[in-house]
């Protein structure tokens, strides 16, 4: 655990470079809703989105600097009960036959 | 005092443990979207076509222009807090006004962007939207309970942002103390990352 004083800081360059590929990740995003991919828009649209958050998460939120290993596991822990949510949501929906 | 347990010197404060706390408030916000988002999914996947119609009639380039502001705004709120790291207290606060003013005028479009939608009679309950198909009410139910939950959270945000410019103006938000400032900031990335999903899965829908 390190005094707050001490913390690592941030260079500005670093967080203006973050936001320039969000804002350039955003342009995929909307340009990649427009053409006819099927299936795959909602999955293109979701990866984009996750890399997006990953890059908040880490710049933004400093989780890259954060040192206990408990910042680096509550994360996957709570994303793994929400997939188990998902899991067991669409398993209902997909075997609920006849019944909508 | 070994490495493990030692506080912050100042007033014997435990930055890591206030972080700790804010994301631990993040994550159960998280799983808060989370089944909202897991609603949707299972509304869309029953409902393909009709979240197809009605995701058309929302207004994409308003959308994509709360987009970039709320990206933006988390840019200023990360320069803020790095900037008072480095004891530039002026800038600090400027920057924390800009994160304000960008919250705010993401939640003026969305009253733009829902008063447009009532006028259109699309609002939850209105008798032309009841009678549209059973996927389409769903949409507008879910769009209207998603956003409106994320910009409340947006509001809360512009207020906590506010409490923090008044400590900073007062010198308790320094460069030796920035905590509640960092957690503000956690706060307010949330509500970015939330947005960076709604975006996609409301307006861009094909």
């Amino acid at each position: 655990m390190k005094p707050e004083e001490e913390v690592r800081k941030t260079r500005y360059q670093t967080y203006a470079l973050v936001w320039v590929t969000l804002i350039i990740l955003t342009g995929i995003t909307l340009s990649a809703a427009g053409r006819e991919l099927g299936g795959w828009t909602v999955l293109i649209a979701l990866v984009i989105a996750g890399t997006k958050s990953g890059l908040v998460l880490n710049y933004f939120m400093h989780l890259r600097s954060e040192r206990l290993t408990v910042f680096k596991v509550i994360i996957p822990l709570v994303l793994a009960v929400f997939l188990v949510f998902i899991l067991l949501t669409f398993s209902d929906l997909a075997f609920r036959g006849g019944v909508k | 005092m070994d490495e493990t347990t030692a506080f912050a010197l100042e007033g014997q404060r435990d930055a890591t443990g206030a972080r700790l706390g804010m994301w631990l408030f993040i994550l159960s916000e998280i799983l808060l979207f989370g089944g909202l988002f897991i609603l949707y999914s299972a509304y869309r996947y029953k409902n393909p076509v009709d979240f197809h119609h009605a995701s058309r009639e929302l207004d994409v380039i308003l959308g994509t222009l709360n987009t970039i502001i709320l990206l933006t705004s988390s840019l200023s709120m990360a320069a803020s807090i790095a900037a008072i790291q480095r004891s530039q207290r002026k800038l600090s606060m400027v920057l924390l006004i800009a994160t304000m003013a960008l919250g705010l005028f993401f939640l003026l479009n969305k009253g733009f962007e829902w008063g447009a939608k009532m006028e259109h009679g699309i609002y939850p309950n209105a008798p032309t939207l009841l009678a549209r198909a059973k996927g389409e009410i769903l949409f507008f139910g879910l769009y209207y309970v998603m956003t409106g939950l994320h910009g409340l959270h947006v509001l809360v945000g512009v207020c906590v942002l506010l409490v923090m410019l008044i400590l900073l103006s007062k010198g308790k938000v320094r460069s030796t103390h920035f905590t509640p400032l960092e957690n503000s900031g956690l706060y307010w990335h949330l509500v970015d990352i939330i947005w960076i999903f709604l975006y996609p899965l409301f307006y861009l829908i094909s």
